[in-house]
């Protein structure tokens, strides 16, 4: 995942863990430059910045010093830095929890914000905007990376918290003198903690998506050392010249492999050595000067190892398929667009500030399964029919439409109706998954029902995740696992129960 | 909960506990929430054993040890890789049946789990049932010599403690406590617990207010950590602190830990307010109880521990120890029976 749960380090304190970073236009104002990172994989609905963190973004100037395979990208010594930090948590007058923090801006300003305050904070001279709190988590991964296969987006329906900054930017990045930079976020501890070890200068940091779990440490490449934790300590812009070898060395084993995912050879050796190289040169390239878009992302890295001058702002968008974009590049140089098992977050980015989708409330989750003593495809050809009435609360069931789509509107047998579209099933794995479409107060409802062989049996598992409407969390739970209980139980009478 | 004591400068600062706590369970229900949604989810049944084992260690959330079997039973019934047995090999261990954790990581082993990984969990069960201590204490030695971290150092200074070699623990403790990097306030908290323990109850002639002290740090870091707490307020109560002892343990009632009615009991009878200290101990003992259906190896010491002083029952005391002495025969756990065996009257 994007920068999300890489190395054992960041893994023990979850709000440390940094998960992507972006860079792109303001959608309310052209002529301003918004930068923004998120920490906290999978954060629930009471996630909280840690207060003993530095959460900073940099940005330093950029010069393109080569192209074709002598491309590089030369960062400057001076950086602008937009640092938060965050308070312990007070309590306001109604006793709800609130945590306050505030912005170190350029110049030695200060911005105070309150976390979750969808506004934001304004400098009063207008110029720089700030927020920090949950959001839906705006990154998917569709691929099992290790195999190169699709998959839904595993990281549905899960939140982040994130801390943005709006800037004018001719005041704050002055692209007279240079309208490409280069941006990484880091999460830094206490100073001058340990009394017996050096300090620990990063927990973790990122420059482009997935250097840590995708680049270094290629899912496929098996035997190796894991370098994260040793690359996340390393300084942003300056990785040690003795070091340099090992991460170059890592990152050409891993791109040899992502070519050869398909089969075919991309990349010559030459390429892939300048490839590796402007990777281990690791920061989020941008141009101010030039559009970003959601489909622009490491444009400017593409062209100038290609040969040509960059056309777009690169960056990274909200809504951008960082992924999708990154595996065609390493697999097979662009040749064919390689699109995973899905073409969008959870939810999209919005237009407005702060521009990352509201949080994700928390899915309610009703399983349950039973093992019983016959052969799984005996058991799969009675509740593997999306249309069978198998299930004792059930009168009637009909169908509308087939295959991937279908309807099914099930009558219970107090009256009820609730009608469930299928999404997506595999009879050889002896797997569906269905949504609600009406009948019961939820919404967001994925239900699955699976038969896998256990022993000399097998096991039906039944889940379903969804959120409550109109009746509390606990009465629909109850509804629901009531239903799966009783259709569970009732598969038990017929095919016996496994010893 | 708030923390009772300010932290002193002292030692490495950490995320405020509060904080970590209500980040624990952020983090908690999200593992779940990605369970729920595909159980083979790299890494997610994985992550719930590691948040769980913490929220029953620090926050006194004893139903975790029910959510883990619950998990490992799910999982195993649609995941037919190690992942599923190592996953039942800690729960196992984490509800003390070791027995069971050493079946499941042999069949780890067999499914091609990762040796380094197996092989790090059996030293855990073998140093928890005190088998082959001599292994793993030169284990234990070369690994932190190697690493240096402080999640090696913990586990050798336990066995150190363990071995009743209090200095050396005491030396290895802090230094665990002192070379800490990392923000995260839970392994600072469970050193400082550690080191009261240490000076508190497992040394010869032991030192309630170097105790105090390290207890005080554990809550100062981590001011929701129950067992914290419990032992702090310990030994205020034998201190005559009874009023302190009672602020201590007030806010972990709501954790569900029935050693806390216990000891408040304790606070409450040494105040003379019988009838509600009887009230709290009603609830203690069937609080004990419950827990022993469903875990008995887990808390049988502590158990013998209760039916052996307020508890007022030495014979269930006895048993219970016994039952402990047979899963872990450790020194503390011989120690333990022995003192309780010498209270019982000869018929038994």
């Amino acid at each position: 995942m994007s920068d999300h749960v890489d190395g054992p380090r960041s893994i023990g304190d979850p709000p440390a863990d940094l998960t992507d970073l972006f860079a792109f236009t303001s959608p309310e104002n052209p002529a301003h430059t918004v930068l923004a990172a998120c920490v906290f994989p999978s954060a629930g609905e009471d996630a909280i910045f840690s207060n003993i963190i530095d959460y900073s973004i940099a940005v330093r100037r950029v010069t393109v010093a080569g192209v074709g395979n002598a491309a590089k990208f030369e960062p400057a010594g001076e950086e602008v830095r937009f640092s938060f930090r965050f308070e312990t948590l007070k309590r306001d007058a109604a006793g709800k929890v609130i945590q306050r923090g505030i912005c170190k801006l350029p110049g030695d300003r200060e911005l105070s914000l309150t976390v979750n305050n969808e506004k934001g904070s304004w400098m009063p001279e207008g110029d720089v905007r700030v927020f920090a709190g949950l959001r839906s988590d705006p990154f998917y991964l569709a691929w099992n990376a290790a195999e190169l296969k699709k998959l839904p987006n595993l990281l549905q329906h899960t939140n982040v918290l994130c801390i943005v900054v709006e800037f004018d930017t001719l005041r704050v990045l002055d692209p007279m003198k240079g309208s490409l930079f280069g941006a990484i976020a880091e999460t830094v501890p206490p100073q001058q903690r340990s009394l017996i070890a050096p300090p620990v200068p990063r927990i973790d940091w990122i420059g482009r998506p997935e250097q840590t779990n995708i680049r270094l440490n290629n899912p496929a490449l098996s035997g190796i050392d894991d370098l994260r934790d040793l690359w996340n300590q390393q300084m942003p812009f300056a990785i040690p010249k003795e070091l340099q070898p090992l991460f170059l060395k890592r990152l050409k084993g891993s791109f040899a492999d992502w070519d050869m995912r398909d089969g075919k050879a991309d990349w010559t050796p030459e390429a892939l050595e300048a490839n590796a190289k402007v990777f281990l040169d690791d920061f989020l390239l941008f141009d101010v000067t030039k559009p970003i878009t959601d489909q622009s992302h490491l444009e400017i890295e593409k062209s100038t190892l290609n040969g040509r001058p960059y056309q777009t702002g690169g960056g990274r968008t909200v809504d951008a398929n960082c992924i999708d974009i990154l595996l065609t590049w390493l697999v097979n140089r662009d040749r064919e667009f390689l699109q995973g098992g899905a073409t969008g977050a959870t939810k999209p980015g919005m237009k407005i500030f702060p521009y990352f989708a509201t949080p994700n409330a928390e899915l309610q989750t009703v399983a349950d399964s039973v093992e019983l003593a016959a052969a799984p495809d005996e058991v799969w050809s009675l509740i593997g029919q999306f249309g069978g009435a198998w299930h004792p609360l059930t009168a009637k069931v009909s169908l509308t439409g087939t295959g991937i789509g279908q309807l099914r509107t099930i009558q219970t047998l107090d009256g009820q109706e609730i009608v469930e579209r299928l999404e997506a099933i595999d009879d050889a794995k002896r797997f569906f998954r269905y949504t609600n479409v009406a009948g019961m107060a939820v919404s967001h409802y994925t239900g699955t029902l699976e038969v896998k062989p256990k022993s000399s049996g097998c096991v039906a598992d039944w889940r379903a995740q969804f959120l409550a409407v109109n009746k509390t969390d606990r009465a629909v739970k109850v509804m629901v696992s009531t239903l799966f209980k009783t259709g569970l139980e009732s598969l038990k009478l017929r095919f016996g129960v496994a010893k | 909960m708030t923390a009772f004591v300010e932290l002193d400068h002292s030692g490495p600062s950490a995320t405020d506990g509060e904080i970590a706590a209500i980040n624990l369970e952020s983090a908690r229900r999200g593992a779940w929430a990605r369970f729920a949604r595909d159980a083979r989810l790299p890494g997610a049944a994985e992550a719930i054993v590691d948040q769980e084992r913490l929220a029953a260690q620090f926050l006194g959330d004893l139903d975790s040890l029910d959510r883990l079997e619950g998990l490992a039973t799910q999982f195993a019934r649609v995941d037919d890789s190690s992942r599923a047995a190592l996953v039942e090999a800690e729960v196992a261990s984490a509800v003390h049946r070791f027995d069971d954790a050493r079946s499941h990581l042999a069949r780890a082993a067999h499914m091609g789990g990762l040796r380094d990984t197996i092989e790090r969990h059996l030293l855990t069960i073998d140093q928890a049932s005190g088998v082959k201590l001599d292994a793993v204490l030169a284990a234990r030695r070369r690994i932190a010599t190697a690493s240096g971290q402080h999640e090696d150092l913990v586990p050798l200074a336990a066995l150190l403690a363990d071995l009743e070699r209090f200095a050396e623990a005491d030396a290895v403790y802090q230094q665990a406590f002192y070379s800490y990097d990392d923000v995260s306030p839970f392994p600072l908290a469970w050193v400082c617990f550690q080191l009261g323990m240490l000076w508190g109850e497992l040394v010869p002639v032991p030192d309630p207010h170097l105790a105090a002290l390290w207890y005080r740090r554990a809550i100062a870091y981590l001011p929701g950590y129950v067992k914290a707490r419990v032992h702090l307020a310990e030994i205020y109560t034998s201190q005559k602190q009874n009023g302190d002892a009672e602020l201590l343990l007030l806010p972990a009632l709501s954790s569900r830990d029935p050693e806390v009615r216990w000891r408040l009991a304790d606070v409450l009878i040494a105040q003379e307010r019988f009838e509600e200290a009887e009230t709290q101990l009603a609830t203690a003992r069937l609080g004990f109880d419950e827990l022993l259906e469903r875990h008995l190896l887990a808390f049988a010491d502590h158990a013998a521990e209760f039916y052996a002083a307020s508890g007022n029952d030495y014979r269930r005391a006895l048993e219970l120890a016994l039952a402990n002495v047979a899963n872990r025969p450790t020194r503390r756990a011989i120690k333990q029976a022995h003192a309780i065996a010498l209270n019982v009257t000869p018929s038994v």
